[in-house]
């Protein structure tokens, strides 16, 4: 879920009133100053490889100590009290300046969404809720941060949650995960023994609890609302919005519910500024990202790497390459199963960043990338997907309930080949009918690879659909 | 003078259904009466009713006399109208048997009209 | 659902969701408030048309200020909204996709189209999804014809199915539930509107339905097969927009266009709900409610909609005389008049009546009047009251009123059960206590009311304590901007019922506030405030003591007066419409007319006269009460001096002008009787007939007589059993 978590916020009025205005502001960054917490152009036109020096996440593959004693060594928790000391504004001006785009999928701008919450107080208290239920069917990348480095997590957790004023920080992760959540209740008890966080965090004088919810199983728990709901103990369905989390969040208050990975790379960028984060990427697409990639190559890998890397370059450089050399691909699903497929002659040279996806008709989603050769049965990939969307559907509201539902029965049959071709452009609408028209995004996730498949893909399922007929001819 | 005048004015007023005074309105009576006189000896067999036609002749003169009091040109004269309208019915047999028994069928109870009787018999 | 303070205390930051449910529930109440800051409007434009609405309405409540109805399923405006069917989806300009209209509040200058390409094209996809999985059953559903999904399939859907899979795999299929006699369900049919739920747990305050599973698999049910017990469940059939929830005694009895529909009035409580009567050939088939803000919203309760069966069973038909072997026999109108008659005449004017529980207005009068023809002063309730407390009708009224109620901030119950002794008073005390940070005390058995509440303990003394001023409720009561107390009917039948009253009633006066009376009776029967507004004396004992040598028992059903009790030539009469308790021990039975039957004058508890309707004819030779009374009148030779319901109305207006003005309210004063009474009140336990649901079902001589009510006893039953042996098990 965590690939469509925030998709549907752009779109919501109050937001999109305040999103042109910073890429307004942008746009005329020539003539006049920029205001505090515009990231600095970017002047490179090549990206990646990340050099090691730059990468933030240094034990993602758990080769060193993840407790205490070696996030310590790693530089974990150095100077984090100045930081937090600093104050609010200067940690959301910082990640402003950083460019910093959610990691969970949707890409909101963190410092700007970390904004919403210095609203003036009415005496409710704030929450921060870290979004650690990684169920989207690819991605694997918080959960190496929370079982590798979770200290990075935990620091993050008080970086961001000073912030945005939170008394405290709820990690949500996914029921499967029981390493994971171990790992990072050790995290949290040992930074509690430390003082870093807990009544008077790090000796700031600020006091913030971190505490670990583990889910019971379901994707759903994975949007935003619909994890506040299964932290407060109710079905996960999600909620209807307005009213948005950061007014009326978990248990009532305001909240903000952020990826990971996006909390955990808080404390670097505050470190080594929000400058140096910013040089990494196009411009509107900075930082380094964990990239996942899975599927046909030879070396499948979490990776961390700069964005706007070549998704050729990537899968060559990190991953040995696709079996059977680069012409044997078949396509790719860029950003998590949520996303469009793309073929290989849009993957040739397409890069790796929101911008880049979203010109290629898909996106970037949570960098999870699934990568097909030309052994692959795409329709039937496809109709597995959509079968764990049905499954994964909470049932809550009509599209997705019974659309989804229809979606995967038409998908069985294009399997086989059993449909009649004009089907394909009923399925097409019926993933239209669908997406946009539910409350959370996982009916748009779910309309998306369909949608891919079709687009790129007709002659394929038309072919299937003539042999069948010919075989039950015969 | 004036009182004629008026008179005169109101009976001009009434348009006349057919006859223009007494005479003809008794005369279109009169035939009204020796038509259906003469046609009760064919209604009796056509029907094949359980009267004579001497009854049905006393229930001609019933009929009639009824109206005995009737002095208004204009009623008498709607009241030949709707008798010649029986006549061609019963005679052209668009009628049914029951149709012309029912010339000898008793007069209905008055419906009640204390409300004692109304209520034992339990209409409203 | 969970008590709304922590949604509320955000105030202007809430959420909608919650603003509107609390908009729905207290119109009224803001009316009768003085605006104390008119919140400046905002301007919208639905369809080009400009609107100025308040900040914080819905599309969809805008729309519909200028009477544009968006089509809706899950959206109900006394529920929470829930937003799940998606039916309202309509276009607004500038935004990307469809907006949920029940959901999302407007804002400044938005251009909403409810008829544009984009929005007919939503609608016609949820249409269709709805309409993919639902079994298309319409002619041998039972919602057929008043089906929401039928009409609106028909205004916004596509004309022609593409559902191809029909050929394969087919549609889902979902197992019926067994949630009670009262409701049938046919869950294939559901489209998880969740309207059902909400109002379970929202207004009946009963989390017993909730969802289980997951996407296509979501099913409504009660997760363990049990039974959906509540004095409310019925509703969940008006608010189903679809099939899947079916009235069960009806199933299969008729379609909707083959009835005949009649307004009335609901008599088997003190609530006065206004109800349809929904009948064919002469024959109730089904009771619905009618809206009415002021007295039951849109609800009904279960008695009252499901105990109709109980209006064809146990009736008299004939007038009976006990002939000298003891056997009723039926005899025509005529002998019977003349038996009574001749018995009054005997009787030389020790003649007594008593009024029961269904008993409408105009019978009354002319009771009382033909009594008083005849020299007797005796008539009386057959539910007693305190003595002397009559002359002042603010003592036996709910003063504070029904829709008032839920502007109350403390309330405390003596010695009733508003739950099953009215439960659309109940709903009102439980939206107070959701929205409004009700606090409720009860002095009485421990009784669960829907809604959490302090039980004081049952003592008669607590009255007196709290009362006083000593007791820590006091304080509540006392600190609130609306107190009320609300005393239980059969509670001041007690001996020391004068006693808690008059406590009572002085210190209500304390608590007074301007435009808000305190002081509160519930009442339980429908005929009691009109009895006692035309002069009954309250009591069947009074008539009892007079000792008379006719007795005549007018709906008198509650059993209240024995033979043994009576002299032993005294002769009874009994006027009414089910053979129960008041006819077997009649000497004479002259059928009446129940009150789908006939037009008459019931007042509700809070002292509202509303009239009911004839939807049919009285079965065989039973007559409206009245008409008997007048018969009789003329048969003894003092006839009373009206012939129709319009003279009788009019001597009506002569007795108690404000009965005639049908639906109106006449606030009555402060509560207090003339003169002196103790003030002692004895000890003892207060005790409440109604504690539980199964008490609930059977209280009177109609529902005494239905099949549905008696199912519904051993259904509750069999739950406990079941409950019990499960627990037996776990030990």
């Amino acid at each position: 879920m965590a690939a469509i978590v925030r998709f549907n916020l752009l779109t919501k009025p109050q937001i999109v009133a305040t999103l042109p205005a910073s890429l307004h502001v942008q746009r005329f960054q020539s003539t006049q100053a920029p205001p505090p917490g515009t990231p600095p152009p970017q002047t490179k036109t090549k990206f990646g490889p990340l050099a090691d020096e730059d990468r933030i996440f240094t034990n993602l593959y758990g080769r060193h100590d993840w407790r205490l004693k070696g996030a310590l060594k790693r530089g974990d928790w150095y100077k984090t009290k100045e930081i937090v000391l600093k104050g609010a504004d200067w940690i959301v001006n910082e990640i402003k300046t950083s460019g910093l785009r959610g990691r969970g999928g949707a890409g909101f701008p963190s410092g700007m969404k970390w904004s919403f919450m210095n609203k003036p107080g009415d005496g409710r208290p704030k929450y921060l809720v870290v979004n650690a239920d990684e169920g989207e069917p690819g991605t694997c990348k918080d959960r190496e941060i929370m079982r590798h480095d979770p200290h990075k997590l935990v620091e993050g957790c008080l970086i961001a949650g000073r912030a945005m004023g939170a008394q405290a920080a709820y990690i949500y992760i996914r029921g499967e995960f029981y390493n994971e959540a171990s790992n990072m209740q050790l995290a949290i008890a040992e930074a509690y023994q430390a003082g870093l966080i807990g009544k008077n965090a790090c000796g700031t004088g600020y006091d913030f609890d971190v505490f670990m919810h583990r889910g019971a199983g379901a994707y759903i728990c994975g949007e935003e609302t619909a994890l506040i709901e299964s932290l407060e103990g109710k079905q996960g369905k999600p909620r209807l919005k307005p009213p948005f989390p950061a007014d009326v969040g978990v248990f009532g208050c305001p909240t903000t519910v952020t990826n990971v990975e996006t909390v955990a790379v808080a404390p670097t960028i505050c470190r080594r500024g929000g400058v140096w984060f910013a040089s990494f990427g196009r411009t509107r697409n900075s930082g380094t990202k964990l990239f996942n990639i899975s599927g046909h190559v030879n070396r499948p890998c979490t990776v961390e790497e700069e964005m706007s890397i070549p998704l050729k370059e990537l899968i060559e450089r990190h991953c040995g390459g696709v079996t059977g050399g680069w012409d044997n691909l078949l396509g790719v699903i860029p950003g998590g199963s949520s996303t469009p497929i793309i073929p290989k002659n849009v993957c040739d040279d397409v890069i790796m960043d929101f911008d880049g996806l979203i010109a290629a008709q898909t996106s970037l989603g949570t960098a999870a990338i699934i990568v097909m050769d030309k052994s692959t049965d795409v329709i039937k990939a496809i109709a597995r997907l959509i079968s764990f969307y049905k499954h994964e559907s909470c049932g809550q509201c009509t599209p997705c309930r019974e659309g989804i539902g229809w979606m995967n029965k038409i998908m069985t049959r294009f399997v086989k080949g059993d449909a009649q071709p004009a089907e394909i452009d009923m399925l097409w609408e019926i993933s239209k009918q669908i997406e946009g028209h539910t409350i959370c995004a996982l009916g748009d996730g779910a309309a998306w690879p369909v949608q891919g498949l079709i687009r790129h893909f007709r002659p394929e399922i038309e072919k299937r659909m003539q042999l069948h007929a010919k075989r039950v001819s015969n | 003078m004036a009182g004629r005048e008026a008179v005169k004015r109101a009976v001009q007023q009434v348009r006349p259904i057919l006859s223009v005074d007494r005479e003809e309105a008794r005369k279109r009576a009169l035939n009204l009466y020796k038509a259906w006189y003469r046609q009760i000896p064919y209604i009796v067999m056509d029907y094949d009713i359980p009267m004579t036609v001497e009854q049905c002749r006393d229930k001609l003169r019933e009929e009639f006399v009824k109206h005995r009091n009737v002095t208004d040109i204009r009623v008498i004269d709607m009241l030949v109208i709707k008798g010649q309208m029986e006549l061609k019915e019963s005679v052209e047999i668009w009628k049914q048997k029951g149709h012309i028994m029912r010339y000898w069928k008793e007069s209905q109870d008055p419906k009640p009209t204390d409300f004692l009787s109304k209520f034992i018999q339990g209409v409203n | 659902m969970i008590r709304a303070p922590l949604v509320k205390a955000l105030g202007a930051l809430g959420s909608p969701t919650h603003q509107m449910a609390s908009r729905a529930v207290r119109t009224s109440a803001m009316v009768a408030q003085t605006p104390a800051k008119a919140p400046e409007k905002i301007e919208v434009f639905v369809d080009d048309i400009p609107v100025q609405v308040v900040p914080g309405t819905t599309v969809l409540q805008a729309a519909a200020q200028i009477g544009v109805e968006i089509p809706r399923f899950c959206y109900h405006e006394r529920l929470a909204v829930a937003g799940n069917c998606r039916m309202c989806l309509v276009e607004v300009e500038k935004s990307p996709k469809p907006v949920a209209a029940c959901a999302m509040p407007v804002m400044k200058g938005w251009r909403i189209k409810t008829n544009s390409d984009l929005t007919r094209k939503a609608r016609e996809g949820v249409m269709e999804f709805l309409l993919m999985n639902h079994p298309l059953d319409c002619p041998i559903c039972d919602q057929g014809g008043e089906c929401d999904l039928q009409d609106q399939a028909m205004a916004f859907g596509s004309d022609r199915s593409r559902f191809t899979d029909i050929n394969y795999t087919g549609k889902r299929a979902v197992e019926d539930k067994d949630i009670g006699p009262l409701v049938k369900t046919i869950m294939t049919r559901c489209i998880h509107c969740t309207r059902c739920v909400r109002f379970a747990s929202e207004i009946a305050g009963v989390d017993d339905l909730g969802t289980t599973g997951r996407g296509n698999d979501m099913q409504i049910g009660t997760y363990v097969e049990k039974l959906f017990l509540t004095e409310l469940s019925g509703n969940v059939i008006d608010l189903c927009p679809v099939g899947a929830l079916t009235n069960k005694p009806y199933s299969f009895v008729a379609r909707p266009w083959e009835i005949r529909k009649v307004s009335s009035i609901d008599v088997l409580d003190a609530v006065g709900s206004n109800i349809v009567v929904s009948t064919r050939t002469n024959e109730v088939l089904r009771i619905l409610p009618r809206e009415n803000e002021d007295v039951n919203e849109e609800w009904l309760a279960d008695k009252s909609r499901f105990a109709c069966d109980g209006l064809k069973r146990q009736r008299l038909v004939a007038p009976m005389v006990r002939m000298p072997n003891g056997e009723l026999q039926a005899v025509e109108w005529e002998g019977a008049l003349i038996a009574v008659a001749k018995a009054i005449k005997a009787a030389g004017g020790q003649i007594a009546g008593i009024s029961g529980q269904l008993a409408d207005l105009e019978a009354q009068v002319a009771l009382k009047d033909l009594l008083n023809r005849l020299g007797s002063e005796v008539v009386a309730t057959e539910q007693g009251f305190i003595a002397g407390g009559t002359d002042n009708r603010a003592n036996y009224l709910l003063n504070s009123t029904i829709a008032g109620l839920e502007e109350a901030d403390a309330v405390l119950l003596v010695g009733t059960n508003p739950r099953y002794e009215a439960p659309l008073v109940n709903t009102r005390l439980r939206k107070a206590y959701v929205h409004n940070e009700l606090q409720i005390a009860s002095i009485g058995p421990k009784i669960d009311l829907s809604y959490d509440h302090e039980n004081l303990g049952a003592d008669a003394a607590l009255v007196k304590d709290v009362c006083s001023g000593a007791h820590a409720f006091s304080k509540v009561l006392e600190g609130a901007k609306k107190p009320a107390i609300i005393i239980g009917a059969d509670l001041l039948e007690r001996a020391d019922g004068a006693a808690i009253h008059a406590t009572v009633a002085e210190y209500c006066k304390k608590l007074k506030k301007p435009n808000w009376n305190p002081f509160n009776v519930l009442q339980t029967n429908a005929a009691q405030v009109g009895a006692l507004d035309v002069g009954y004396k309250a009591g069947a004992q009074t008539a009892v003591k007079a000792q008379p040598k006719v007795l005549f028992l007018l709906n008198a059903d509650a059993g209240k007066v024995t033979r043994e009790q009576l002299p032993k030539d005294c002769f009874v009469v009994y006027i009414g419409s089910h053979g129960d308790n008041g006819a077997s021990i009649a000497d004479a039975v002259l059928p009446g007319a129940a009150y789908t039957e006939k037009q008459g004058i019931y007042v509700n508890t809070e002292g509202r006269p509303q009239q009911t309707l004839p939807g049919v004819s009285p079965p065989g030779m039973a007559r409206e009460d009245w008409k008997i009374l007048r018969a009789l009148s003329e048969v003894v030779g003092k006839p009373l001096p009206y012939d129709n319901l319009d003279e009788l109305r009019n001597r009506l207006e002569d007795v108690a002008p404000h009965l005639t003005r049908l639906g109106q309210l006449e606030p009555a004063g402060d509560a207090g009787a003339a003169g002196t009474i103790s003030k002692s009140i004895g000890g003892g336990a207060i005790d409440i007939k109604l504690k539980e649901l199964r008490d609930y079902f059977m209280t009177d001589a109609i529902s005494r007589a239905s099949p549905t009510m008696a199912k519904c006893i051993s259904a509750v039953n069999k739950q406990q059993r079941e409950n019990e042996a499960k627990q037996s098990v776990a030990i």
